[in-house]
């Protein structure tokens, strides 16, 4: 009983220190990766398509990360379903590998569950769209007006803090679920609609009239989106901080899906001979092959082909800050020695 | 020639049930506009104006101010089959047909003996899971999580129904056991489990369990979720045949222990019949509230019909038929239901002309 009550308040605890070996030898030993997916879709990041495979940013992740550490995701990974509310369990008993499921990086997470976050692989700011008509350019200008949030999130709490902050009456109607309070904005019961930018992106571009609604350039908190595994397993979150790295050096290099043949056949520099696999050393010291970025090029393409791909094309949300650092954004490769 | 007496006709009844009063002609005809305003409204939204084809897929949500079922003709599969692999899907398909068939079987009166319903629901589940998971005869397998949508449903549905009654039975009965420590503890028990919310059981079955038990207990997620669920159901179910068991006079069973019946005899020839009946409608209900519950499942991950509806809208083309696939879904649920009710009702009938 004692230890039931235990699993159930911290659920984790006691997992991590439970297994010497890394997680990276366990996938690498099973020849699969299980690989967080969702319950159903979540726009942007893991949807189905009509054929009944996943797409999406979080998936396209998945798969790099599978070629990788196996030359291609083709067989060797599964996408497993599940819920928001089963993500840190299913981490510690072992249904999956690792957790790649727009899940933000904050204290409790990463201090009394026992996670461990990657570098931040998307920056989500909470925005405010509001109805193009009514002319507003900011939060500041739907004072007296009403403005529609999705109820018990977080979403909820930085909607009214920042309310408060700016000094405005507008007045914040509660929903129970994401599609109710889509469909409240989209029939004209409040001025403004307050979500994470992909959704809000998504609501926007598949409704009746896009430029019938603008997102206002407030930011009202910052997600900052890592890639979770089980505290206390150095090597495999060096594995996901040098997939995320690598993406980010392709683009930087111009590197992508198509031409990563050429770069490699003529490694315009040793450094990225070294980053293809020309030359031995990238691979080895993660304890993977030494061509793994190609692969992962290979498979997924670099961060732009990913974003772009998944949210770019689909829904227009900009990149703004999830660009590279040389274009303004928060991203930057790490150094290839 | 004689005439017989045929009522008053058709007109001059309508006119006394709807008309008799200015008032009652008031209330008559405001709710027949409503009802034909209604009807009409549905009827331009979802067939008039609807577009049917994926080609047509433009003029959706456009202003054409009709319902775009051309999110169905395009993501059918998914909302039926889940995540099953494509090539595969013919399997899902009659897996989820012979449940059905099985169900639909074990309504027929002749299969109602406890030796041909066994070999029918044995039957049923082999097909199932044989088609399902694959794995032999060239069959690829297709491990329990990519199980989903109506196939998974109904195999959820079939398996809670068929572990808990039986299981109910025996609670009943322990909680009616003339051992009264026996039946305190049974008391308790029932009352525990049905204090609990399905969704925290859901949820402990499927994710603290594996915590807890050795390896080899474990099983598949799907499996424990059953068997949460079944738990649950029988709890309820026990309660309900308990009040069928309550209502019948303690004449019957006094007067069946008179004639020197055995505990077994009784129960199975005298009581458990007479109170099924008693309880047929309750019972009926429950597996009303069953079956619809089964989309809790959700929320540990399982993509049964609910949640592939929401995959089949949840992509940059069909985001804004949100609308048009919870209708598809709720007609899912609805014909079974519907069947599942009409099913009782024929039941009480059949069950009224024996008590004659």
């Amino acid at each position: 009983m004692n230890k039931l009550m235990t699993t159930i308040a911290g659920l984790c605890l006691a997992a991590g220190a439970a297994s010497a070996d890394s997680r990276l030898d366990t996938v690498l030993e099973r020849g699969k990766l299980l690989c967080s997916g969702h319950n159903g879709s979540f726009l942007g990041f893991a949807e189905v398509d009509d054929e009944g495979n996943w797409t999406g940013l979080d998936i396209d992740l998945c798969r790099g990360l599978a070629a990788s550490l196996f030359g291609t995701s083709e067989g060797n990974m599964d996408i497993v379903p599940i819920s928001w509310a089963q993500r840190w369990p299913a981490l510690q008993s072992g249904d999956i590998d690792v957790i790649i499921k727009l899940s933000g990086w904050s204290q409790s997470r990463d201090t009394e569950l026992n996670l461990a976050y990657s570098r931040p692989y998307f920056v989500a700011g909470f925005h405010v769209m509001a109805h193009a008509e009514i002319g507003a350019e900011s939060v500041a200008d739907l004072d007296g007006g009403s403005i529609c949030v999705s109820a018990g999130t977080t979403t909820e709490k930085f909607l009214a803090a920042y309310i408060e902050e700016l000094g405005i009456d507008a007045e914040i109607i509660v929903f129970e679920s994401g599609d109710e309070v889509r469909t409240a904005y989209f029939n004209g019961r409040c001025d403004g609609l307050t979500l994470l930018a992909p959704p809000l992106a998504a609501a926007r571009a598949t409704s009746e009239d896009p430029s019938a609604h603008v997102i206002l350039p407030d930011v009202l908190a910052l997600e900052p989106e890592g890639i979770i595994v089980p505290e206390g397993d150095p090597d495999w979150l060096d594995v996901m901080n040098w997939m995320l790295s690598s993406l980010w050096f392709a683009e930087l290099y111009d590197i992508t899906s198509e031409n990563v043949d050429e770069f490699k056949a003529n490694p315009p520099s040793a450094q990225i001979g070294k980053f293809l696999g020309v030359t031995p050393g990238y691979g080895s010291r993660l304890g993977l092959s030494d061509d793994w970025a190609y692969n992962l090029i290979k498979e997924v393409g670099n961060y732009a082909e990913i974003y772009e791909r998944n949210i770019g094309a689909p829904y227009q949300l900009p990149r703004a800050m999830n660009q590279l650092y040389k274009d303004g954004g928060l991203f930057y490769p790490l150094m290839v020695d | 020639m004689a005439q017989t007496y045929s009522g008053p006709g058709v007109f001059k009844r309508i006119r006394d049930d709807y008309f008799s009063t200015r008032l009652n002609t008031v209330v008559t005809l405001g709710f027949a506009a409503f009802v034909i305003w209604v009807v009409w409204s549905l009827f331009g939204w979802g067939i008039q104006q609807a577009i049917w084809s994926p080609a047509d897929k433009d003029h959706c949500g456009h202003g054409s101010g009709g319902a775009c079922w051309a999110v169905i003709a395009a993501r059918w599969r998914l909302i039926f089959f889940g995540l099953f692999p494509f090539e595969e899907q013919w399997r899902s398909g009659i897996a989820c047909a012979a449940i059905v068939l099985t169900g639909g079987l074990s309504c027929v009166p002749w299969f109602w003996s406890a030796r041909r319903l066994s070999a029918l629901w044995i039957i049923g589940f082999a097909v199932f899971y044989c088609l399902m998971r694959g794995g032999f005869f060239g069959l690829t397998l297709v491990s329990e999580q990519n199980w989903g949508g109506l196939s998974l449903t109904i195999f959820i549905f079939a398996s809670v129904t068929l572990i808990g009654m039986p299981l109910a039975i025996v609670f009943a009965l322990l909680r009616q056991s003339r051992l009264p420590w026996i039946a305190r503890t049974m008391g308790v028990v029932i009352d525990t489990i049905r204090s609990l919310p399905l969704l925290s059981i859901l949820f402990t079955f499927a994710i603290v369990i594996p915590f807890v038990l050795p390896g080899w207990m474990i099983g598949d997620k799907l499996y424990r979720v059953i068997v949460g669920y079944a738990l649950f159901f029988a709890c309820y179910q026990a309660e309900i045949i308990r009040g069928g068991i309550q209502s019948l006079p303690a004449g019957q069973d006094e007067a069946a222990m008179a004639l020197g019946m055995s505990y077994w005899n009784r129960i199975s020839y005298i009581i458990l019949p007479q109170a099924f009946r008693n309880a047929l409608p309750a019972t009926i209900n429950q597996l009303v509230i069953t079956f619809k519950e089964t989309s809790l499942v959700v929320i540990i991950g399982f993509f049964e019909i609910l949640a592939s509806g929401n995959a089949a809208y949840g992509n940059a083309e069909w985001n804004f038929a949100h609308v048009e696939v919870y209708c598809f879904v709720g007609l899912i649920y609805f014909t079974f239901v519907f069947a599942l009710s009409r099913y009782g009702a024929y039941l009480e009938r059949r069950m009224a002309v024996v008590e004659r």
